[in-house]
C-alpha cells in the first residue's frame, strides 16, 4: 500500500485543461497521462494534444505529465472559485524508458519497480491481445517458472527462485487465494482479469500477510475508473475457445459496476508419444514395448467465471467502499495419472467456488495522512471428483470392462472448503521522511468431505470430521525517506496459527477412536529493505528477511488415522537475502537500454518432513534438511524509439542440499547436491516491432516473438545416479496484432510452438504441440476518469 | 523371443531337474547337495525417495552405492516378489487412487537384468504370491459389478464391497495381466464376508488363501482396512481355490485366531508351504478379542481339513509377543516378524525377529541384527542357499543384508548400500 495525500476539498468542482506537446518539434501528443500527483485522478490526453481533469475543488494541484519516451513534467496550478484553469505544457524526449509497452508512464508498475523490494510487477494490460492466462505471464518473469502438466485447464505449479507449492503465497488484491477453489486460480484466469501481477521474490512487504517463506505473488485486479467495454473472443486448434466481456460503468458521482465474465473451452486434443496398453483376446493385457502417437481423447476442460464489483468511491465517509462477487466453476476430463501410459477414458473433476468480498477504503481518517484499508471475503469452494466406470481404457480409446469400479478408485467423492479472511491495513505518514504501516490478516480454513461411495482405503471415519486452521500474520513497518536519493524500511511479522481436527487416541490395533483436539502455534519474523539512486540512471537495492512457514494441520495432527502429528515441530524457515542493480539509459535520444540484475541467497532450514521408521510403526512429521540457493537474475532490454524492442532474462539458480546427514543420521549421498526436479537454468526473450499508422492513422500493426527455454535438470538427486532428466525444453511463438482506430478493434494471430518440439515441463506429462490462436477484440474506453 | 523361449525350456529343464523328490529335511538344516543354478541377485533399494533396481553376485560382503543402480524406476514404492520358475522379479506398484505399472524383470544369458514387460495394474493389492504359471496378487474391499458395470447393490441399496479382485499376471506370456473379481458374501456360510491373505500355490492348480472373516464394512467405519467387524475371532478359515477362482474347499478351525498379519490397510501373509508339501497356517493374534494365543496348525499335503494332530503355541515360546510377519526359509523354518510390545499399539511397531521350526516346535530369537530401536526399515527377505537375505535399515548407518543362518538364528551383516534409505527387496535371479 502506498500513501496517497489527497488534497483538501471544499465545494465547487472546477476543471484543468490544455494541450501537451512535444518540445523539440511543437506537435501535438496524444496518449500522455495527465494526473493530479498523488491521487488517482488524472486522465490522458486525446489525439489533438487536448486534455481536460474534471470534478476539482479549489485547491493548489500539482499535475504531472508523463508517457512513455518522454520526460516526465510536473507543474503547479491553482484552481479557484469559479474559473478553469488552462495549463500548456510541452514534454521532452525522456532519458527514462519503461518496461515493455506500459501505457501509463508514473504507473504503479514503474513505482514498484523503483520500491526498495525485489519485486517486479507485470503489466498484463500489455497482454491483452494475447490468450494467456495468468500463469502464462508469470512464465515470462525472471527466477520464476511455471510448470504445467498439459494444456488448457492443466494444473500449473509455480517455482519461484526454486521455492514451489506452500512456500509461494498467492494474494489477489492483497487477500490470500489459496481458499478461493481450484476454478479461480492463476492457470484458468485470464490476463484480461488484472491490471498487473506483482512478484515479490524472498522478502515480502507486511501488507501481504502470509507465512510466504520464499516470496509472495499478489494480482491486482485494478479499480475501475472509467466507463469502458472489453469484449474478446479466440478461437484456435484443439477446439480451443475463449470469450471475455468487461464492462464498467464509473457515474460522476462516484457510483461504479464492474461486470467480468470469461469463458475458456479446449477439447487439448493435440498428440502424445506413449505406450499402448494392448488388449489381449483371453481378456488380458500389458503393455508394447514401444512408443507411439496418440490423440488425446478425454481432455475437455471448461472453465466460466463471473466478477462483479460495485460501489461507491470518492465520498465524504469512504474514498472507495465495494462488494464484489466472484462465481466461477470448470469442469475437467482427466485423461491419465501421473504416468501418461496410465489413460482414463471416464474420470473427470468439477470444481466451483463462491466469493462474496467487501473492502473499505478511507484516507485522512480523524487526522490527515492516516490512511485505513479493510477487506474481507469469504469463499465456498466444492470440489468434485467422479470416478465410477468399471472400465480399463488404452491410448486407441478402446476399452475393457472391468470387474469392479472405478478406473482408478471408485469415487464419487464431493469436498468442501470454507475459508475466510479479513484484513486491516493502516498507514501513518508523519511527514515527508517518516512512514508508519500496520497490517494484520486473519484467516481461517475449514474443510469437509463426503464421499458417498470412497474406497475404504482411503477414508475413514475421521475423514468426516471437521478440521480447521485459523492463522494470523501481523505486520508493522516503518520507512525512512530522508532524501530522493535513499530510502529504508524495516519491518516485523507475528505468526499465529490454531488448527482443530480429529487425531486418533486409540491405543488399540484394531479400534480406532477420534477426538477433536486443538494445538497452537506461533513466532516472529523481520526483516529490512533499502534502496539507493546515486543517479539518474542507476539504483541499487537490498532486500533481506527471516521468514516462516507454519505448520500445516496435517503436519501438526499426523493423517489422524494412524501418523502421529509433533506439537514440537519448529516452523520451516529461511533468511532470504536480495541484492539488485538496475541501469537505465537512452541514446541519441531514441536508444533505451534497461538492464537489472539481481542476485539472491536463501538459506532455508527445519524443513517439515513426513518421516516413515518401522522402530515408531507408522509416518510422523519431523524438521529436517538444510537447503541453500546462491542465484542471479539478469534482465536486459533494448528500446529503439517506440519501434522496436529487444529484451530478455536469464535466470540461475544453485540450489544444494547442505544436509549432510539424514534424519536417522545417516551419510547422506546427495550432500551438496543440486535439488533435484527444480529447473535451474532458464530464460525468455522476446522481440517486438510496432508500426504505427499502418495503413490509416492511428492504425497499428505488430509483430511478436517470444521464446522460452528451459535446460535440462534431473528429477532425482544426481548423486544417487538415476538416468531420468527432463529434457532441455525450447519453445518458440510468434504473434501479429492489427490494432485499428487506437486500439478499438484488435486482430491477433498467435503461432504457439511453431516448431512444434516435444516439451515436458514435468516427467512424462507432455505438453501441446505446434498451435494456432486467432483473436478478436473490441476495446472502447471513456476517455473521462471520473473522480474516485 | 527366441532367446526368451530358450532361457524358459532351460529354466524348465532345470527346474525338472530341482523337483526330483528331495530326502527328507532334518530341522532347519539345509541339504547342501542340491546345487545352486548360475545366477544373480536383484536388488531393490530407494535413494531419498526414488527407488533404483542394482544388481551383485555377491550380496554376503563389501559396499555397493546406489549410485551403482542400472534403472531409476518410474514409480517409487515397487513390491518386488520373486519366483524361481521361470526365475522373475515381478514389480507390484498401486499408486493411491491411480493404478500403477507392474514391471517384469528376468536375467539375461549374459548375465545383466532385463526388463521384460509392463503391466497395468488397476487395482490394489494386499496379497501376492505365485501361483501355476501365474503371480497373483489379490484384494478385498471392492465393488463387485454386473456385466453391464452396474455396481451390484445390497438389500439396503448401497453398492456391495465385498469383492475381491484378483490379478494373474502370466509370467510365460509377456506378463500380461488378467484381473478376476469374485464376490465373498456369505462365502463362509454365516451372511459374513471376507478378504484374503497369503497365497500358497499346492498344485494340482490350487491354491489356499486364508479368510479374515467380518461383518460387512460400515462405509462410514473407515480405518483403512476392508474388513467390518470380527464376529469370529477364535476361528480360522482358509479357501482352496482353482486357477478360475473356483472355491473348492473350506477349512476351518477354532484353535487359533484369522491368519493374517493386519497393519492399516495390508494383510499380510501367515501362510507357507514346507517342502513335503504340507501347509502351516500362522495366527499372529492380532485381533484385540482373541482369547487364541499366537500359533501355527497344519494342513496335510492333499488333506481336506486341517490336521487335528497338529498345533504349535508359539506365543509360549516368545515370551508373550505375538507376530506380524511369516516367511519360510527352509526346511521346517520360518522368519517371523514379531511386535515390539506385548500388546501390540495402535502404531503396530514391530522390528523384533525370530526363528521358529515347526517340526520341533521350537523359537530363538535372531541375534547378530541391530536393536529392535534401531530398526527404520526392513525389506523383503529372500531365500537361497538355505540361508535368509534379509534388507535392514538401522539408524546412522547404510542400510544393509543380513544373512541369517536358519540353525542357530545368528546373522551376520552382508553387502550394504551407501547412499540408500532402505533396501526394499533382495532375489536371486538364475539364467
Amino acid at each position: 500500500m502506498h500513501v496517497l495525500l489527497c488534497a483538501s476539498m471544499t465545494s465547487i468542482a472546477q476543471n484543468i485543461y490544455g494541450t501537451v506537446t512535444d518540445c523539440a518539434n511543437h506537435q501535438t501528443l496524444a496518449g500522455v497521462f495527465v494526473r493530479i500527483a498523488g491521487t488517482h485522478t488524472g486522465t490522458s490526453s486525446g489525439n489533438d494534444g487536448k486534455y481536460a481533469i474534471t470534478g476539482l475543488k479549489a485547491d493548489i494541484y500539482t499535475v504531472e505529465f508523463s508517457c512513455i519516451g518522454m520526460k516526465s513534467v510536473r507543474k503547479e496550478v491553482r484552481v479557484e472559485g469559479s474559473q478553469d484553469s488552462q495549463l500548456n505544457i510541452c514534454m521532452e524526449a525522456t532519458q527514462e524508458k519503461l518496461d515493455e509497452v506500459s501505457v501509463e508512464a508514473k504507473s504503479p508498475v514503474q513505482r514498484l519497480r523503483e520500491s526498495s523490494y525485489n519485486v517486479i510487477a507485470v503489466d498484463t494490460r500489455a497482454l491483452q491481445n494475447t490468450s494467456l492466462n495468468l500463469s502464462h505471464a508469470l512464465d515470462r518473469v525472471s527466477g520464476v517458472k511455471i510448470r504445467e502438466t498439459g494444456g488448457v485447464g492443466s494444473s500449473s505449479h509455480i517455482s519461484l527462485n526454486g521455492f514451489s507449492g506452500r512456500h509461494v503465497k498467492l494474494f489477489m488484491d492483497g487477500m490470500p487465494m489459496e481458499s478461493f477453489g481450484t476454478s479461480f486460480r492463476l492457470n484458468n484466469i485470464p490476463v484480461h482479469l488484472a491490471e498487473r501481477i506483482e512478484v515479490y521474490k524472498g522478502v515480502v512487504p507486511i501488507e501481504l500477510g502470509g507465512d510466504a517463506l520464499g516470496g509472495a505473488i499478489n494480482i491486482i485486479t485494478g479499480q475501475s475508473r472509467r466507463t469502458s467495454v472489453d469484449a474478446s473472443f479466440s478461437y484456435g486448434s484443439f477446439n480451443t475457445y475463449k470469450a471475455n466481456i468487461d464492462v464498467i460503468y464509473s457515474a460522476r458521482n462516484g457510483f461504479f459496476v464492474r461486470l467480468n465474465a470469461y469463458q475458456n473451452y479446449s477439447d487439448n486434443s493435440y498428440k502424445v508419444k506413449t505406450r499402448l496398453l494392448t488388449f489381449h483376446a483371453d481378456g488380458s493385457s500389458n503393455y508394447s514395448r514401444e512408443d507411439y502417437w496418440f490423440r488425446r481423447f478425454h481432455d475437455n476442460y471448461h472453465n466460466e467465471a463471473v466478477v462483479v464489483n460495485t460501489g461507491v468511491a470518492k465520498k465524504k465517509w469512504a474514498d472507495r467502499l465495494q462488494f464484489k462477487f466472484t462465481y466461477s466453476r470448470e469442469k475437467q476430463d482427466i485423461q491419465h495419472a501421473n504416468l501418461m501410459k496410465i489413460v482414463y477414458g471416464g474420470r473427470e473433476r468439477r470444481a466451483q467456488s463462491i466469493i462474496p468480498a467487501l473492502s473499505y477504503e478511507k484516507r485522512n481518517l480523524f487526522v490527515p495522512n492516516l490512511n485505513l484499508r479493510l477487506s474481507a471475503n469469504y469463499s465456498l469452494a466444492r470440489n468434485n471428483n467422479i470416478d465410477t466406470l468399471a472400465r480399463q481404457y488404452n491410448w486407441q480409446g478402446e476399452y475393457r470392462t472391468k470387474s469392479f469400479k472405478g478406473e482408478g478408485q471408485y469415487t464419487m467423492g464431493e469436498y468442501d472448503n470454507r475459508s475466510m479472511s479479513v484484513s486491516a491495513g493502516i498507514n501513518y505518514r508523519l511527514n515527508e521522511r517518516h512512514l508508519f504501516a500496520f497490517n494484520n490478516l486473519y484467516s481461517s480454513f475449514n474443510r469437509r468431505a463426503t464421499d458417498a461411495v470412497a474406497n475404504s482405503e482411503t477414508t475413514t471415519a475421521a475423514t468426516f470430521m471437521r478440521r480447521t486452521n485459523a492463522k494470523n500474520v501481523l505486520g508493522l513497518s516503518y520507512r525512512f525517506e530522508p532524501s530522493k536519493i535513499w530510502n529504508a524500511s524495516a519491518f516485523i511479522k507475528r505468526y499465529d496459527v490454531t488448527v482443530r481436527g480429529p487425531i486418533n487416541i486409540s491405543t488399540n490395533t484394531t479400534t480406532v477412536v477420534y477426538e477433536e483436539q486443538q494445538r497452537s502455534f506461533g513466532t516472529n519474523g523481520y526483516g529490512i529493505a533499502a534502496t539507493v539512486h546515486p543517479s539518474a540512471a542507476w539504483q541499487l537495492k537490498t532486500s533481506f528477511e527471516k521468514a516462516y512457514r507454519l505448520p500445516s494441520e496435517t503436519e501438526l495432527f499426523g493423517d489422524e488415522s494412524l501418523e502421529t502429528g509433533d506439537a514440537g515441530l519448529r516452523p520451516e524457515n529461511s533468511l532470504n537475502l536480495n541484492v539488485n542493480i538496475s541501469y537505465e539509459h537512452t541514446f541519441a535520444k531514441v536508444h533505451t537500454i534497461v538492464c537489472d540484475a539481481g542476485l539472491i541467497y536463501r538459506d532455508t532450514r527445519d524443513y517439515i518432513r513426513r518421516q516413515i521408521e518401522q522402530r515408531y510403526g507408522g509416518a510422523f512429521y519431523t524438521n529436517h534438511g538444510q537447503v541453500r540457493n546462491y542465484g542471479v537474475d539478469i534482465e536486459a532490454r533494448y528500446f529503439y524509439k517506440k519501434m522496436f524492442s529487444l529484451g530478455g532474462n536469464v535466470t540461475y539458480q544453485d540450489i544444494r542440499n547442505m544436509e549432510r546427514y539424514s534424519a536417522t543420521g545417516r551419510e547422506l549421498i546427495y550432500y551438496r547436491d543440486r535439488m533435484p526436479n527444480v529447473p535451474y537454468l532458464f530464460g525468455n526473450a522476446d522481440a517486438n516491432l510496432q508500426i504505427n499508422d499502418c495503413f490509416r492513422r492511428g492504425n497499428v500493426l505488430s509483430f511478436g516473438y517470444n521464446m522460452r527455454y528451459v535446460h535440462s535438470f534431473f528429477r532425482d538427486w544426481a548423486s544417487e545416479g538415476g538416468d531420468i532428466i527432463i529434457p532441455k525444453q525450447l519453445s518458440h511463438d510468434l504473434n501479429i496484432l492489427y490494432s485499428l482506430r487506437n486500439g478499438r478493434y484488435n486482430i491477433a494471430v498467435e503461432a504457439l510452438n511453431i516448431t512444434n518440439e516435444i516439451l515436458y515441463d514435468n516427467y512424462s506429462l507432455q505438453k501441446p504441440g505446434r498451435s494456432f490462436m486467432v483473436k478478436l477484440r473490441y476495446f472502447f474506453r471513456n476517455r473521462d476518469i471520473q473522480p474516485n | 523371443m527366441i532367446t526368451n523361449c530358450k532361457r524358459l525350456l532351460l529354466t524348465l529343464f532345470t527346474g525338472i531337474i530341482l523337483c526330483v523328490p528331495v530326502v527328507t529335511f532334518i530341522s532347519c538344516k539345509n541339504d547342501p547337495s542340491i546345487p545352486e543354478r548360475q545366477g544373480a541377485f536383484f536388488i531393490s533399494a530407494t535413494g531419498e525417495t526414488t527407488q533404483y533396481i542394482l544388481r551383485t553376485d555377491n550380496p554376503e560382503s563389501g559396499v555397493m552405492s546406489i549410485a551403482d543402480n542400472v534403472k531409476t524406476l518410474e514409480l517409487s514404492g515397487y513390491t518386488w516378489i520373486f519366483n524361481s520358475n521361470p526365475s522373475v522379479a515381478v514389480g507390484l506398484i498401486y499408486q493411491q487412487g491411480d493404478p500403477g505399472i507392474g514391471l517384469g524383470y528376468v536375467l539375461n544369458d549374459d548375465g545383466s537384468l532385463y526388463e521384460a514387460g509392463q503391466f497395468l495394474i488397476t487395482s490394489r493389492f494386499t496379497s501376492y504370491g505365485f501361483f501355476d504359471r501365474y503371480a497373483l496378487t489379490s484384494v478385498g474391499g471392492q465393488t463387485p459389478v454386473d456385466a453391464q458395470g452396474n455396481a451390484l447393490t445390497d438389500t439396503a441399496g448401497n453398492a456391495r464391497a465385498d469383492g475381491v479382485t484378483f490379478n494373474f499376471i502370466d509370467l510365460n506370456n509377456g506378463f500380461t495381466l488378467q484381473e478376476k473379481t469374485i464376490t465373498t458374501l456369505n462365502i463362509t456360510g454365516n451372511g459374513e464376508q471376507a478378504t484374503f491373505s497369503g497365497i500358497v500355490d499346492i498344485g494340482d492348480g490350487e491354491f489356499l488363501t486364508s479368510l479374515v472373516v467380518s461383518k460387512p464394512k460400515d462405509p462410514n467405519a473407515g480405518g483403512g482396512s476392508s474388513s467390518g467387524t470380527i464376529t469370529y475371532p477364535d476361528s480360522v478359515w482358509v479357501a482352496a481355490f482353482d486357477a478360475s477362482l473356483n472355491l473348492k474347499r473350506l477349512y476351518r478351525d477354532d484353535r487359533i485366531s484369522y491368519s493374517s498379519g493386519r497393519f492399516r490397510s495390508q494383510y499380510y501373509a501367515q501362510m507357507a508351504k514346507v517342502d513335503n508339501g504340507d501347509v502351516y497356517v500362522f495366527s499372529g493374534s492380532y485381533e484385540s478379542a482373541t482369547t487364541r494365543p499366537a500359533g501355527a496348525l497344519r494342513i496335510k499335503r492333499g488333506a481336506t481339513t486341517f490336521d487335528a494332530s497338529y498345533y504349535f503355541n508359539i506365543e509360549e515360546k516368545t515370551e508373550g509377543y505375538r507376530f506380524r510377519k511369516v516367511w519360510h526359509i527352509a526346511g521346517d523354518c520360518f522368519l517371523l516378524e514379531l511386535y515390539n510390545d506385548i500388546v501390540p499399539t495402535a502404531t503396530g511397531v514391530a522390528t523384533q525377529y525370530g526363528v521358529v521350526d515347526v517340526a520341533g516346535k521350537t523359537f530363538k530369537w535372531v541375534t547378530g541384527i541391530p536393536a529392535k530401536d534401531k530398526i527404520t526399515a526392513t525389506g523383503l527377505p529372500t531365500v537361497a542357499d538355505g540361508k535368509i537375505y534379509f534388507p535392514i535399515a538401522a539408524e546412522a548407518s547404510d542400510p544393509a543384508i543380513y544373512i541369517i543362518d536358519p540353525a542357530t538364528a545368528s546373522a551376520t551383516k552382508g553387502l550394504s548400500i551407501a547412499g540408500a534409505t532402505s533396501i526394499n527387496a533382495i532375489g536371486k535371479l538364475t539364467h
